[in-house]
């Protein structure tokens, strides 16, 4: 067994497409993708964010001194544009004229007089991905609403600080129990399973690949199989490889990620995640790397199991394109707010791995549960590395 | 000596696998069983050279692959050296060397370790491999490359390392299936010789083939399948003389014609 798991391995390791698959997609590639998403997000938020918006008042003779306010506000611009109808105003908003058009009410000054609710018609496109025209108008709605509050509650005989009552009777201070290991937990702690987990099934995908179907398509399978070494040793060397390659993904995978989170949290002094980074102790990696094992021999043995059956490269690899479906829906379950790890959920395979793993991020994670899933995942890889060896020994199967 | 009593094969067919009803159907199925083999018998003496003919489909694979232990027969015998293969396959396996015209050979790996793995996996020692194997290496002429990948060598080359492979274990019995199928005239050569050579060092080869030109210069005993039986065995010049023909693409496509006949009287 030692033997086929040695030269099994070193195959792999001389092979470049395993190599990308296990080293450099995670420590290079996540990286840098994330990076250039996060490098594009938030040019796309700056360039949102300083946008000045192009507007035209229509009935600013209405009220001056909102046509003032937003005149000398240096988030707006006014444009020079006339309409007729509703229909224009539309069609220059999404012809790109200019972003935000208000229709004041004529009878403004009147309705104030009499104490009256004014009605404005606000046009802009919701269409902008983080809603700068809406918050900008927003503010300066508010900002001339509050003016207009206070004038009101002069001309009443109110002071300002009865005001500020009026308008905020009730003052509340927010104290957060959870520290803010808990808040990162919670919000990303669901997303790291969701990495980690598929990586561990791509990690085993292109290895069982290699060693089941592509052993049969290059002929090397029969001569292996007239070895006098039993299928159980064959079967469990491969099994062992490709299991070792799935932990290798996920491991080099966990170092590439608390790599790049303390690179970040150092380079850009974000303090939070250097101090959530050193939190986490060594224990908490360690389990997480325990609870990757029994899950990465299921995907080890299945993805074993479907390889050998298929005839060759091509009809491995559209057999296994469900099974990433399969893996995704109990991931999800991890980042579904509202569920934790309970019993229940213990011993539901990936479902309980993803769960653990965001509770050990929170450390909230109640180590009593760590019997059932360890009990319930290595009796899944059981299964799954049985089935496989049962699987290995049908002529049917390999000799298609 | 290697001896084949009654090999008996089926396999399940699968619907889809099945004769369209307008088409012939073939005699070996029966409902969903496939008759691949049927009371097959051959044997082959030590230092002796057994062609195994037949057309394509006939069998001769199955056969093959029973004699080799990759796959279990329904019912016969197969008696290498006293060791009964399907009882004994783990005994067997080590007095058998399996060739075929697919290198069968890790490219990843270079040619030593290749023949490292497959000599160890037969339990072969440190020892042996230090100072014997270079015998294997330099008759083959191996030497100068047995430490580049096997994908970066040419098809000849992998050949002969494929041989090494082989033989390293220092089998009993040889078995050949189809290994010259796909090679160039070199590598064929290089296949021809080697047969020889082991038939010279006592080794009993069984090896299939549609070349007749390789069996008339290698073989000394000839045996037909046909539709999963055995419809001749023996010598070349019987097999002239039960086909009354000197020609042996004409002998053999006689003695088929008269085993289509009993073929369907038995099925």
């Amino acid at each position: 067994m030692w033997q086929v798991f040695i030269k099994e391995l070193i195959e792999l390791l001389r092979d470049r497409k395993t190599l990308f698959f296990i080293i450099a997609l995670p420590m290079v590639i996540f990286p840098v993708v994330f990076g250039v998403i996060g490098y594009l997000g938030a040019k796309s938020a700056i360039k949102e964010h300083d946008k000045v918006i192009r507007y035209v008042l229509v009935n600013g003779h209405a009220a001056p001194e909102f046509a003032t306010k937003l005149f000398y506000h240096s988030d707006f611009k006014e444009a020079l544009l006339g309409f007729d109808d509703e229909e224009e105003i539309k069609e220059a908003i999404q012809g790109d004229k200019v972003d935000l058009v208000i229709v004041i009410d004529e009878a403004y000054q009147q309705q104030r007089i009499d104490k009256q609710t004014s009605k404005w018609q606000v046009y802009y496109s919701g269409s902008s991905l983080f809603g700068a025209t809406r918050h900008k108008v927003d503010e300066v709605f508010k900002e001339f609403a509050e003016t207009l509050q206070k004038q009101v509650f002069a001309e009443e005989g109110l002071s300002e600080e009865q005001f500020e009552v009026f308008k905020k009777p009730i003052v509340y201070e927010e104290i957060d129990t959870a520290n803010e290991r808990e808040s990162f937990g919670e919000q990303l702690g669901g997303f790291i399973p969701y990495i980690l987990i598929p990586l561990c099934l791509t990690g085993a995908m292109y290895p069982a690949i290699d060693l089941g179907a592509g052993e049969k398509e290059r002929g090397t399978i029969e001569t292996l199989l007239l070895t006098p070494v039993s299928r159980l040793s064959l079967v469990l060397g491969k099994f062992m490889c490709i299991c070792t390659t799935a932990i290798m993904t996920a491991l080099i995978t966990i170092f590439s990620m608390v790599f790049w989170s303390f690179i970040i949290g150092k380079l850009f002094d974000v303090q939070a995640v250097s101090e959530i980074l050193a939190a986490v102790g060594l224990v908490e990696y360690g389990l997480i790397i325990l609870l990757l094992l029994p899950i990465s021999a299921i995907f080890s043995a299945t993805l074993l199991a479907i390889s050998i059956y298929a005839k060759s490269y091509k009809e491995a690899q559209n057999y296994m394109g469900p099974m990433s479906i399969f893996v995704i829906f109990p991931v999800i379950v991890g980042m579904t707010p509202g569920i934790s790890l309970t019993y229940n959920w213990a011993i539901v395979p990936v479902s309980n791995v993803a769960l653990a793993i965001k509770e050990l991020l929170k450390g909230t994670l109640d180590y009593a549960l760590l019997v059932p899933l360890f009990a319930s995942t290595v009796f899944f890889a059981l299964i799954s590395i049985i089935f496989c060896v049962y699987w290995f020994n049908k002529e049917e199967v390999l000799f298609r | 000596m290697i001896s084949v009593e009654n090999l008996s094969k089926s396999f399940s067919i699968k619907a889809h696998k099945k004769n369209a009803p307008d088409q012939v159907a073939d005699p070996r199925e029966d409902g969903n069983q496939f008759h691949a083999l049927k009371n097959v018998s051959f044997h082959c003496n030590k230092g002796e050279v057994l062609g195994l003919l037949g057309p394509n489909g006939a069998g001769k694979t199955t056969a093959l692959r029973i004699l080799s232990t990759a796959l279990k027969p329904d019912s016969g015998k197969v008696i290498v050296n006293d060791v009964d293969v399907i009882k004994s396959p783990m005994i067997a396996k080590d007095k058998i060397g399996f060739l075929s015209g697919k290198t069968g050979l890790y490219g990843r790996l270079t040619a030593r370790e290749n023949i490292e793995f497959f000599a160890k996996l037969h339990g072969v020692t440190d020892h042996y491999l230090k100072n014997d194997a270079e015998e294997i290496y330099q008759s083959l002429a191996i030497g100068a490359y047995l430490d580049r990948r096997v994908e970066h060598l040419s098809t000849g080359m992998q050949q002969k390392v494929s041989i090494a492979r082989a033989v390293i274990h220092k089998p009993e019995v040889l078995v050949l299936d189809e290994p010259t199928t796909g090679l160039d005239i070199m590598a064929t050569e290089i296949i021809m010789e080697f047969i020889q050579h082991m038939r010279r060092q006592g080794t009993a080869v069984i090896f299939s083939t549609h070349h007749l030109d390789e069996v008339a210069l290698l073989a000394d005993r000839v045996s037909v399948i046909y539709q999963g039986q055995s419809c001749f065995e023996g010598s070349i010049g019987e097999f002239q003389q039960q086909s009354r023909e000197l020609d042996l693409r004409r002998a053999f496509m006689n003695i088929l014609q008269g085993a289509n006949a009993n073929v369907a009287s038995v099925y």
